[in-house]
């Protein structure tokens, strides 16, 4: 992994202001959904995300997850997945974030444990985002994909329940009707 | 707030609709006449569901009907109803609404927004001293919410649960066998509507290098994230036994809070479809 502060091309006394706005502006001009999706913003917007993280979390000087969670760790990152399995297996998540926090390289399996962390938190949302990226870098795990079922069943049931109410598809005509109705009701929608 | 909890009214019977804007009506009455005309204009359709919901889990019924005209639609006459809950969403609209202006005047130093709060200043005080504690709460919470986008936050679970926390406080209506759930349902509530509107929000955040919660998030998991945080509240909604109001209460969280992405996404794919031919 690159270093970082040169990912985002700041120095390393850059105040957080600063790296947020130096992150942002890469943001702006490599992420995907203003690219076209194209491999290479994909890519780089990965890296940069990546960079930014690390320094958010204190990864580079050690650190780790406690900014955010308040916690008393205050390890120095030597540790491994089978640590981080342990925290897990007792429930202990924010430990098991801690040290994961302090890993430089992300790889599946990184993806694949703070996705279980985070869910045992009730981080819904890093959870599912988290499962997601460990099959898309190892589509063939599946204990990966198990998990990352998991978690969108939840939203699976509710959606089907959802699609009871009907479909949006005619939602362009319904909504003039609305602007007409709205002309005559309250200060709505 | 935002106006993403409103009814789907596609898929209402005329009554249900019928009832539905009295209730609207009813609150933006009870705002003008609690908090001066001024105040209605800050009225929107989250506050309705708010008097739905809590009429229906505390079972009150509609204690006062009638028929006006007002400023909005001096034409034609048309229903409201209103009853004691309808007294506390106005009150709690009134506390959003001026820290929502406070915020808009600390984040870009807005003129218009500094005069807005203060329009406000004398009502907000009246509910202050009502609501002590739900208002110390939830200032506190909004101060933390700030610092957490401040700071740049890049795990969205955590400006989302600060928000949730606001909406739980709004939605616990007394201290009772009711509280616990109704914050747990306003808090999942609340932490949709804080990601829905960062979705919405999420292009124009990037091209003007804003804060979005989501940044480091591929916006093709959106959708499937939404679902989730709608299965969260939803889940606890179902444990709330619902019987008055099922149906309405119903169009609007499986339905209605999909309206405002959906037309947002229709009218880009009809952009899209203009710009390729």
């Amino acid at each position: 992994m690159r270093d970082p502060y040169e990912v985002l091309g700041v120095s390393r006394d850059a105040s957080d202001e600063e790296i947020s706005k130096a992150y942002r502006r890469l943001a702006k001009k490599y992420h995907p959904d203003l690219n076209n999706g194209d491999d290479y913003s994909t890519k780089k917007m990965s890296e940069i995300n990546n960079a930014y993280e690390s320094i958010k979390n204190g990864t580079p000087f050690g650190g780790g997850y406690q900014q955010a969670y308040n916690s008393g760790y205050t390890g120095s990152g030597s540790f491994n997945f089978e640590t981080v399995r342990k925290y897990i297996a007792v429930g202990q998540y924010i430990q098991a974030l801690n040290i994961l926090g302090n890993m430089r390289d992300r790889t599946a399996e990184w993806y694949y444990f703070s996705a279980v962390a985070h869910a045992g938190i009730g981080n819904r949302i890093m959870a599912v985002n988290h499962a997601q990226m460990a099959v898309n870098m190892d589509p063939s795990n599946d204990e990966y994909k198990r998990v990352l079922d998991l978690l969108q069943n939840r939203g699976r049931t509710y959606q089907q329940r959802s699609q009871t109410f009907g479909s949006f598809e005619d939602i362009g005509t319904m909504c003039v009707r609305f602007a007409l109705l709205n002309m005559f009701c309250c200060w709505c929608c | 707030m935002f106006g993403y909890v409103a009814a789907n009214r596609e898929k209402l019977n005329e009554d249900q609709e019928k009832y539905y804007k009295a209730c609207y009506c009813g609150l933006c009455r009870t705002l003008g006449k609690e908090h001066g005309a001024k105040s209605r204009i800050t009225l929107n359709y989250d506050m309705t569901f708010l008097v739905l919901i809590l009429s229906s889990v505390y079972n009150i019924k509609v204690v006062e009907k009638g028929q006006e005209r007002c400023v909005a639609h001096p034409l034609d006459k048309h229903d409201y109803w209103y009853n004691d809950i309808t007294k506390y969403a106005s009150d709690m609209n009134i506390l959003l609404t001026y820290f929502n202006f406070l915020d808009d005047w600390e984040d870009d130093w807005s003129l218009l927004a500094l005069g807005e709060a203060k329009v406000y200043h004398k009502e907000f005080e009246k509910v202050e001293k009502k609501y002590p504690e739900k208002t110390k709460l939830i200032r506190g919470k909004l101060k933390e919410l700030s610092l957490i986008e401040k700071r740049g936050e890049t795990n969205p679970d955590i400006p989302a649960e600060s928000f949730g926390e606001i909406l739980g406080e709004v939605f616990a209506y007394k201290k009772d066998e009711h509280e616990s759930k109704l914050r747990d349902f306003g808090k999942a509530l609340g932490k949709f509507i804080y990601i829905m509107d960062a979705v919405m929000d999420f292009k124009e955040d990037l091209n003007k290098e804003r804060y979005n919660p989501l940044i480091t998030v591929p916006s093709n998991m959106f959708k499937d994230i939404l679902n989730i945080l709608m299965a969260d509240c939803t889940e606890v909604y179902e444990s709330l036994n619902i019987v008055k109001d099922k149906e309405l209460i119903e169009n609007i969280l499986y339905s209605g809070v999909w309206m405002k992405y959906e037309f947002k996404k229709a009218k880009e794919k009809e952009k899209n479809h203009e710009r390729s031919l």
